[in-house]
């Protein structure tokens, strides 16, 4: 079963599963294995399905790798080769560790956009049941062209949330001893991602120095032993790595705090309104510098102590103040980096206005409504009005003028109409048949069978035969009951989702093509089979007066006529 | 709506009113029509601003020859602005509902930094630099340098306002700071000055406590306001400390060695204008022979705030003749430095009174009383014949001159402490000696003498017969209101013990203790997961703060508490602790929540409400007492005991609950807020200390939430929290905690408004 098309990235030999001897492939898509001697894999998962791996201890005897599924199930390989089971294991887990955060997002991504194109749309949903609840095609190839088709539409309207970084990401690294006087951390490539999201400064490090330098496990190990992970130990040596990010965030925290708050109210520096530096309006002056805060912290601190004052102990503590002040605000950062691209623009073109000699021209807007806000006491106002829902419009234009045809050009005006219908009527008025070159009957009957749907001529376009089908049920809707008009419609729209998969596989110039063809032909047909004629006996059986699938059937028979004629020229290519 | 209070119409610009901001209006209406001092305590978030407002607007409007201006002092520069926001609100409803334009002048007051428009200067960061920077374009000298050379640079903002500024008054409307601004740049003319010239005919006047409270500052501003004015002192819990702080100093030896650069700098200019220009000091020598007398004739006329660095009495006489000369006063500037050098030169605390130190200071280098007290006049005269710009610099001289004149004028109520070093590090010398004001009713008393009505109000003003007694007034009325609630919205819990029934407590003996510090750990964690959005945990002390955390921080327990929320924490630093705060709200504003860790006392304590949902939750670790072991508390204790006959525990207790009262006050504002106001100390759960809440807490602490464990709060949290989550409608409210004009016309709703207020 193993598919010849698919890239394998690594074999390993010598791998034990259930006691047996085999050999383990990792492909591009899945990972899979094989008993020795035999073609044919016992084992089999997809990437996305996996949901974690696990590796034995370094110090175990037993080499081994486990990978646990969505499902809860697991599947463990014993490395057995004397010579290089560890490195074996380690390449194994290494390629796994790099492939499989690349199919676990988008396995959950495609799930959820999956899922939410079924709930929003009733249609769709209605149509999944029948083709792919009924098995009449697969659930891939019903998605096949639909996600791409809706994600460029989506990505661009629905921004989705991004999920944040929980707080606590680095007290979830919970170090265990491994019994001889070391600590064993455990990583998880979503605590590696916050910890990157978090502290871009590691990022780059890691950036630099992996894996030329170090490789990827010296590198957490560092990091681990860094004073920058243990927020209170004061920075010792600059031989230390993380030295540096240490000294780039606190630089990151000076600039934060260089910029200031936005919020008025909050700004602890401008509270004060201290005016003892008064100057006379004469001119002479009384500057003192009254400093004196006899309640204050302690004992009128003075500003003056100076950090040498200070101990060791008092100067670890208050770095783990600044620490924890760093690591929400960058938690916090982090989770809204993503969302405000506009917010960012607005407040990026404020910042640059406020940057311009007189800032204070700019403040006044947010400074009014936060004051306004402090004043406002929402009960006793009367309320004024409803609270309304903003509109949220996809294309703004459009609502502003309106839905516009959109090849004007090629419609006519009313009076072009009028016109024509005048000339027409002229026309007929001044009628002189010519009897000499009339067209014969038979001639006349196939033009008219060629312009009607289904013709010769009017063989484009399934979409106006739904029309028809729709029209021909409008027609007499009296006739028919309006559950077998609901079963009908249904019926429309699969058929109409299936002629779609076929049509689009024209022209056939690639080997997948041909082989969707083939497939979707036979899906055409279990379609018939499955649906359509069952619904025709259940018609004719009670109402055999009219053909309420003749243009279905058409349509089908156009699609099988077609890929006949595609097929017999094939054939002949090839002999 | 319009209301009727006691005969008084009142215009209030809201459809509905709180029955406690009736209750408030008639109190302060009787407080004005006895023309007395008045204490009123009305619970935080209540819509005191407002009423006040409207009352005395009300007031003003009705009987313009008995009050003729409201000034209205607040702590900070936002609750300045938000009062002159409310107050634009009350005048848009009178012009809509009377369709006469406002004639009423309204300003806000602030200093230069907040005020200033000159492009340069304006530009500048700190408060002080943009003063010296303002000085030095504006000084008499530099604009009369300028008739001269005229590239001498000069603000043309000043030289505008001083041109035409004062001819045609500034037209009546509300002035924020950002309108002054906004009206100066259009008339070119300085925001500052034109500020400071027109609250002399504004109506309402708003500034901070120091324009009037401060000797030195209150002398230049507002020297000129009139007698028959009301004066409100908003959030006034800490006006003692205010009046205090105004009158002390402290001098550390940098500022001694400073003021020795200073003298220097001094020396090298007398020297240098002698050879060029004696005939100005000739001129300053026979300035002082006379300015000071004329000065007297002004004072003399009464309407003017006693100025207590220069009290009345010494101006009969001219400056002496021994510091008359420039090159004398220098010299006894050097001899003076030098005294005080010598004596901050000590091994161990020195404590003694002012005549103490003057008898000392004589014996040792012969200085006497009489020109010590001139030190701070002579030096300013000085300054100005030198024709100093950067004014700044000279700051450190200028605090010895107020230091020597302070000592010198007051030989009560004052004390002065010299500590070799910081109690924490013995090893270290660290020289400070603090002049220390113990009696705050001597910077005050100017105010109550000279205004009509000074009114004292707060959220938290507990015990209310406290503060007459250290401000040393007679109120005519002392009143505590009362929160009517339809729910109530909040739920003050002492907690008492940990799960493991450890009793927790930040008392001295056990605040190191490891079970105190772990349960307090647990409450922050277990509330951590119950309450939504913002919690603020404040700490008796910074020091405190920083173990705890650093501690919470060994055991774990930060770490858990991060996976419920995001962890700011309050540092000395103020632009730091600014980030803080945004980034701590904006943390709210997103639903991640999040939890302040900050310090009773500190700044944020004092000026950031947390309303709604950025503080659901506040949390009290400890009794915020004050440093005890302070040697300047120490003296004030004593200092209260002698004169006002408080107890020392009684002081320290009251100064304690009031900020935590302060803490716990700031989660609430309005009806519609609900907050958890957590108390975790067992030391609350006495009477005494309870009793010292003030009432609108006190009312809402059962017998069952005295003593409890951890997980009794947890549960009572949830429980409370829950209910508040329901939703809360105007209907609930109407009538009981929320009244029409309708309902206020009936007798029987009146006769309940009656008890809401409570006379002391």
């Amino acid at each position: 079963m193993a598919a010849s098309s698919e890239e394998v990235l690594l074999v390993v030999k010598k791998v034990r599963q259930k006691k047996q001897d085999g050999t383990l492939y990792l492909m591009a898509e899945r990972i899979a294995w094989g008993p020795e001697g035999k073609d044919r894999f016992t084992v089999s998962h997809l990437y996305a399905d996996i949901r974690c791996q696990k590796i034995s201890p370094d110090g175990k005897a037993k080499i081994q790798l486990q990978l646990v599924l969505h499902t809860g199930e697991s599947t463990t390989f014993h490395f057995a080769n004397e010579n290089s089971a560890l490195r074996d294991r380690d390449a194994a887990k290494d390629l796994l560790q790099q492939l499989l955060p690349k199919f676990k997002k988008k396995a959950n991504k495609e799930l959820e956009e999956k899922n939410r194109m079924l709930q929003e749309d009733p249609v769709l949903f209605q149509l999944y049941k029948d083709l792919v609840v009924s098995q009449v095609i697969s659930a891939e190839e019903f998605w096949a062209n639909r996600l791409s088709m809706n994600s460029v539409n989506h990505s661009t309207s629905n921004n989705k949330q991004e999920v944040g970084i929980s707080a606590a990401f680095l007290a979830d690294i919970r170090p265990q001893t491994d019994g001889c006087n070391g600590l064993r951390y455990n990583l998880t490539s979503d605590i590696i991602e916050s910890i990157f999201r978090t502290y871009p400064a590691v990022k780059q490090k890691y950036a630099e120095n992996v894996p030329h330098n170090l490789t990827e496990k010296e590198f957490w190990t560092r990091f681990f032993q860094s004073h920058y992970f243990h927020r209170d130990r004061i920075s010792t040596g600059l031989q230390d790595l993380f030295s540096e990010c240490a000294k780039q965030d606190e630089k990151g925290l000076k600039s934060m705090v260089g910029q200031g708050v936005k919020n008025p109210l909050v700004d602890l520096q401008s509270l004060e309104d201290k005016a003892l530096d008064e100057v006379n309006l004469a001119g002479t002056d009384t500057i003192p510098l009254y400093k004196t805060r006899v309640f204050g912290y302690g004992t009128a601190a003075t500003p003056s102590t100076s950090n040498s004052n200070r101990t060791v102990k008092e100067n670890s503590n208050s770095a783990i103040i600044k620490r924890f002040n760093h690591h929400s605000a960058m938690v916090l950062a982090a989770g809204l980096r993503k969302q405000d691209p506009l917010n960012d623009q607005a407040s990026e073109t404020s910042s640059t206005d406020g940057n311009s000699r007189d800032s204070d021209l700019f403040q006044p807007p947010i400074k009014k409504v936060k004051l306004q806000e402090a004043i406002e006491y929402e009960d006793l106002q009367q309320e004024d009005g409803l609270k309304t829902v903003s509109l949220n419009l996809k294309k703004s234009d459009r609502y502003s003028h309106g839905p516009v045809p959109i090849q004007t050009q090629h419609y006519t005006t009313s009076q072009d109409i009028i016109n024509s219908v005048i000339l027409v009527q002229h026309e007929m008025a001044n009628y002189k048949p010519c009897l000499t070159q009339v067209m014969s009957s038979t001639m006349a009957s196939s033009a008219i069978v060629a312009l009607s749907p289904g013709g010769v001529l009017m063989q484009a376009g399934t979409q106006q035969a739904i029309n028809r089908g729709y029209l021909s049920l409008s027609l007499h809707p009296k006739m028919v009951p309006s559950e077998v008009q609901s079963e009908l419609k249904h019926l429309y729209t699969a058929a109409g989702e299936l002629l779609r998969h076929f049509w689009s596989c024209f022209p056939v110039n690639t080997p997948f093509l041909e082989e969707k063809v083939v497939k979707m032909r036979s899906n055409l047909e279990r379609f018939q089979l499955t649906k359509l004629h069952p619904f025709q006996e259940k018609v004719q059986r009670q109402y055999f007066s009219t053909n309420l699938t003749g243009h279905l059937e058409e349509m089908l028979q156009t699609a099988y006529n077609k890929f006949h004629a595609w097929q017999t020229r094939r054939m002949m290519r090839k002999t | 709506m319009k209301l009727n209070i006691e005969g008084l119409l009142v215009y209030f610009p809201y459809d509905y009113i709180y029955p406690e901001q009736y209750s408030y209006m008639q109190e302060l209406k009787r407080t004005l029509d006895a023309k007395g001092h008045g204490v009123l305590e009305m619970p935080s978030g209540t819509g005191k601003t407002i009423s006040l407002l409207s009352l005395i607007v009300a007031y003003q409007r009705a009987y313009p020859l008995e009050v003729t201006k409201l000034i209205y002092c607040s702590r900070t520069v936002p609750e300045i602005e938000k009062v002159v926001e409310e107050l634009r609100k009350l005048m848009e409803f009178y012009a809509k509902e009377t369709g006469e334009t406002n004639k009423l002048l309204a300003l806000a007051l602030s200093s230069r930094k907040n005020l200033c428009v000159h492009p340069e200067v304006s530009s500048l960061r700190f408060g002080k630099e943009v003063d010296g920077k303002c000085h030095s374009l504006t000084a008499s000298y530099i604009r009369a340098q300028r008739h001269s050379n005229p590239s001498q640079p000069i603000c043309h903002f000043f030289e505008e306002f001083d041109a035409l500024g004062r001819q045609v008054p500034i037209p009546p409307g509300i002035y924020n700071l950002d309108d002054l601004k906004a009206f100066g740049r259009r008339k070119g003319w300085c925001p500052y000055y034109l500020a400071r010239y027109s609250i002399l005919h504004a109506n309402i006047v708003v500034y901070s406590y120091h324009y009037l409270l401060d000797p030195k500052i209150a002398d230049l501003v507002s020297k000129e306001l009139a007698k028959k004015s009301v004066v409100v002192f908003d959030e006034a819990h800490n006006i003692d400390n205010v009046c205090i702080d105004s009158m002390s100093v402290n001098l550390t030896r940098r500022t001694l060695d400073r003021s020795q650069a200073n003298v220097e700098t001094l020396q090298n200019t007398i020297q240098r204008i002698k050879e060029i220009d004696a005939a100005k000091l000739k001129e300053e020598y026979r300035r002082l022979v006379e300015g000071l007398k004329e000065a007297n004739v002004a004072r003399e006329t009464d309407i003017y705030l006693s100025n207590p660095v220069l009290p009345d009495e010494i101006l009969q006489e001219a400056v002496p003749g021994s510091i008359r000369t420039a090159e004398h006063f220098v010299g006894f500037m050097k001899r003076l430095l030098e005294y005080l050098k010598s004596r901050l030169r000590i091994q161990h605390v020195v404590q003694e009174s002012s005549p103490q130190f003057l008898k000392d200071i004589y014996e040792k280098v012969c200085i006497d009383r009489k020109p010590l007290r001139f030190c701070a006049e002579r030096l300013r005269s000085l300054l100005r014949t030198l024709e100093i710009t950067d004014i700044a610099d000279f700051s450190p001289i200028t605090l010895i001159s107020h230091f020597a004149t302070l000592v010198s004028t007051y030989s009560k109520g004052f004390t002065i402490i010299i500590e070799p070093f910081e109690d924490k590090t013995p090893t270290i010398a660290n020289p400070v000696l603090h002049f220390s004001c113990m009696d705050p009713s001597i910077a005050i008393k100017p105010v109550f003498e000279r205004f009509q009505s000074v009114i004292i109000t707060s959220g938290t003003l507990s015990p209310l017969d406290i503060y007459p007694r250290i401000l040393d007034f007679r109120p005519v009325t002392m009143s505590s209101f009362t929160m009517t609630l339809a729910r109530t919205c909040l739920c003050p819990l002492i907690v008492g013990r940990g799960n493991d029934q450890v009793a927790i407590s930040s008392k001295f003996e056990t605040r190191e203790d490891f079970a105190v510090i772990r349960n307090y750990g647990n409450l922050l964690l277990e509330l951590s997961g119950i309450v939504p959005d913002g919690i603020v945990a404040f700490f008796t002390s910074y020091i405190y703060m920083e173990n705890i955390v650093a501690s919470w921080y060994e055991q774990g327990i930060l770490e858990n508490i991060q996976r419920n929320k995001l962890i700011f924490i309050e540092t000395p630093d103020a632009a730091e602790t600014s980030m803080a705060l945004e980034k701590y709200q904006e943390a709210c504003e997103n639903g991640r929540g999040a939890i302040l860790l900050s310090v009773a006392r500190g700044k944020v304590s004092e000026g950031i409400d947390f309303v709604h949902h950025y503080g659901r939750a506040v949390i009290m670790f400890g009794v915020p007492y004050v440093y005890t072991q302070s040697r300047i508390l120490k003296a004030r204790l004593e200092y209260l005991r002698d004169q006002f006959q408080i107890r020392e525990n009684d002081f320290l207790t009251f100064d304690a609950m009031r900020h935590a009262a302060q803490c716990v006050g700031r989660a609430i504002r309005g009806k519609t807020d609900y907050g958890l106001m957590i108390f975790a100390d067992k030391r609350y759960a006495r009477a005494d200390k309870r009793g010292k809440l003030p009432r609108w807490i006190q009312e809402h602490i059962s017998d069952g939430s005295l003593n409890l464990t951890i997980d009794e709060t947890v549960q009572l949290s949830k429980h409370f929290l829950r209910q508040m989550a329901q939703p809360f409608r105007r209907e609930d409210q109407l009538g009981l905690s929320l009244l029409t004009l309708d309902q206020l016309q009936s007798e029987e709703t009146l006769q309940r408004i009656a008890q809401i207020a409570q006379q002391v």
